[in-house]
């Protein structure tokens, strides 16, 4: 049982100008697989360092299972730390590094073997354990090393940075597959760091978007797919991101372009409007105009791209223009007109200075 | 056909290596199986003058002070040199003052080193030998063997150590901190730190700080000749000196040759062992 809190929580390096981290608070329930999605130097890893105590305490508070981690010297929060690269014993066997931390936490040598060779079948490592790192592959040291990571029994919290960067995308799933369960049996809390939303998106149960020092959002992955509180969740979130326009609002009816587009309200001025590719449709202009208020607009189909099929029509990416500006939609492809066509949206949001505006 | 024409791409390189590592190597073997009187009058001798060199007993002893010297000397300055590596500073400004001020005693020419330890050690005048004295200590290094050898390895160290200390150095900033930071999380102590992650990313750069070390202090001449010239009596005279005065002191031309190849052989094959040794290590899984 170990929630993590942070209140407040902000980080400098010495000599560097803006805060890496600034003001951060998050809650982390105990058992929940957390992703901290973001584009580099946005602040995740320095949070990590920050929780696993690789970094000074910094102003704010840290709050693991109740207790301060402040005062606690790395070792012995019951943190574990996986990097981005293995990061191994390389004198050692497998096997004396799934047991080393076991040693060192004074374990009896039985007993650190019977844990290590249970962590390896976990991992299926347990053919590999009296072969000395530096002959493994990169994939296979990286298991090795999340081994080591897992194998104290006294973990609460386990810190992933990126650990999959160096594997092949069909080991990638089985590999997220073993870390779930395994969570899932230790009950550790996980935190997750990725630049890529698919990782974030498969693996955890909230993921925290992080943007220049602090956290955008924090949700399921359905919150920010369907709800995106900041323009930057919206566009970093989905593939592809998503779409924005400028525009105006004038008594409650949006114009985009000087054009009539769509009903919102929302007090009058200027802001953005984002909708996602999937909200979207574009199909053949019909005759009859339309009234302003049922987010209609016409647009100019450049481009189309065939990801499928669904129910045997084809399936993919549109790109058009609206008012000058590009937008993509995903959509069936057998209704799309070239040249000239109508742009139709589901659900819009709105936005200003970033933040969503409407709701 | 096949093309040969690559083969004189490699000649200018043949060349150079015949003339300066074949031919005079050859030179000396071709000497080593000769009795040499003067430039017309030599005469066949087999392999006579490598029973007697071998035979030599004062050839021998010089051989076991060499080996002691080289052993006690590498037992001396890698732990020294690690540990110096390791006080340095990582990072900073003062780093580059730092390995400058190492670097210092490798520039200097060989024979100014026993200069500077000549004049450092003597009894009478010099800072360290008189500091001895006054202290109390019968230190004098033309009259005892123990003070001439301690001499001698403490100006080895001095002069040496610093090459050891760089390469350490160039090692131990060649460790990603990732792996400091993984060990600190395993909570790791500084002697599990040394022995698991830097000790085992040591092992190139010490395996040539060894192998130069051997060889170096296997060949030593210039410093013991100019601090004690050999003395007191032979007790400090290592291979190198007792070569020279062999072949230029006494001209024994046949049996100095003989003892050159026998010299380089020994250099060679200890240098194998130990390159071998570490290798093998390494790859044994």
């Amino acid at each position: 049982m170990a929630e993590l809190l942070l209140s407040n929580l902000s980080h400098s390096y010495p000599g560097a100008g803006a805060p890496t981290l600034s003001g951060l608070n998050l809650r982390v329930a105990s058992g929940e697989a957390h992703a901290l999605l973001g584009s580099s130097g946005a602040g995740k890893s320095t949070l990590l360092n920050l929780l696993s105590g690789l970094l000074p305490a910094s102003p704010g508070q840290l709050l693991l299972g109740g207790q301060d981690l402040a005062d606690q010297p790395p070792s012995s929060r019951g943190v574990a730390q996986v990097f981005q690269f293995p990061v191994l014993y390389e004198a050692m066997s497998v096997l004396g590094n799934l047991a080393f931390p076991l040693r060192v936490m004074g374990m009896s040598r039985r007993d650190c073997r019977a844990r290590a060779r249970q962590m390896a079948e976990q991992l299926e490592i347990d053919h590999l354990l009296e072969r000395r790192p530096t002959r493994l592959g990169l994939f296979e040291k990286q298991l090795v090393a999340i081994g080591k990571a897992l194998v104290r029994p006294d973990l609460s919290l386990v810190l992933l940075d990126e650990p999959l960067t160096a594997a092949e995308p069909a080991r990638k799933w089985r590999l997220r597959h073993t870390l779930k369960s395994l969570q899932r049996e230790s009950g550790a809390t996980m935190i997750y760091v990725t630049h890529d939303q698919t990782e974030a998106l498969t693996f955890a149960d909230r993921i925290s978007v992080m943007h220049e020092g602090g956290i955008l959002q924090t949700g399921s992955p359905e919150q920010l797919i369907n709800a995106p509180t900041h323009e930057h969740v919206g566009y970093f979130v989905g593939t592809p991101g998503m779409n924005f326009l400028d525009a105006r609002i004038e008594s409650d009816v949006c114009l985009v372009g000087d054009v009539p587009f769509g009903s919102l309200v929302v007090s009058p001025g200027v802001c953005r409007i984002g909708f996602r590719p999937e909200w979207a449709k574009l199909a053949g202009a019909p005759a009859q105009t339309h009234s302003g208020s049922d987010w209609i607009i016409a647009a100019d189909v450049i481009s189309q791209r065939v990801l499928g099929t669904h129910r045997g029509v084809p399936f993919g990416l549109v790109d058009a223009t609206v008012a000058g500006a590009r937008i993509v939609t995903r959509q069936p492809l057998d209704e799309v007109p070239s040249g000239r066509a109508q742009l139709h949206l589901d659900t819009v949001r709105a936005f200003r200075q970033g933040w969503v505006v409407d709701a | 056909m096949r093309d040969n024409r690559a083969w004189l791409g490699v000649l200018p390189v043949l060349l150079i290596v015949a003339f300066s590592a074949v031919i005079p190597l050859m030179t000396v073997v071709n000497y080593s199986v000769q009795d040499i009187f003067d430039a017309n009058t030599r005469i066949f001798v087999g392999l006579d003058w490598y029973r007697e060199t071998l035979r030599d007993p004062r050839l021998q002893s010089a051989l076991l002070r060499q080996i002691l010297f080289s052993s006690l000397i590498l037992a001396l300055e890698i732990p020294l040199g690690i540990l110096v590596a390791k006080s340095l500073p990582r990072a900073g400004r003062s780093v580059g003052l730092w390995l400058v001020l190492l670097a210092i005693p490798l520039l200097i020419p060989w024979n100014v080193v026993g200069t500077i330890w000549q004049l450092f050690a003597r009894p009478d005048i010099g800072l360290l030998g008189a500091t001895l004295q006054n202290l109390g200590f019968d230190y004098n290094y033309t009259a005892g063997t123990l003070d001439a050898w301690l001499t001698l390895l403490a100006m080895d160290v001095w002069h040496w150590t610093s090459l050891v200390a760089l390469l350490a150095f160039a090692g131990l900033t060649a460790i990603p901190d990732a792996y400091y930071q993984a060990a600190r999380l395993d909570g790791a102590s500084r002697w599990q730190i040394f022995r698991h992650v830097e000790l085992p990313r040591l092992t190139s750069v010490l395996t040539i700080a060894v192998l130069l070390r051997l060889m170096d202090s296997f060949m030593i001449y210039t410093e013991p000749f100019v601090l004690t010239g050999g003395g007191p009596g032979n007790s400090t005279t290592f291979l190198s000196q007792y070569l020279t005065s062999m072949a230029v002191g006494q001209f024994d031309l046949g049996p100095a040759a003989a003892f050159s190849v026998l010299y380089f052989l020994v250099v060679l094959l200890l240098c194998w062992l130990f390159y071998t040794s570490v290798m093998r290590n390494r790859d044994a899984d």
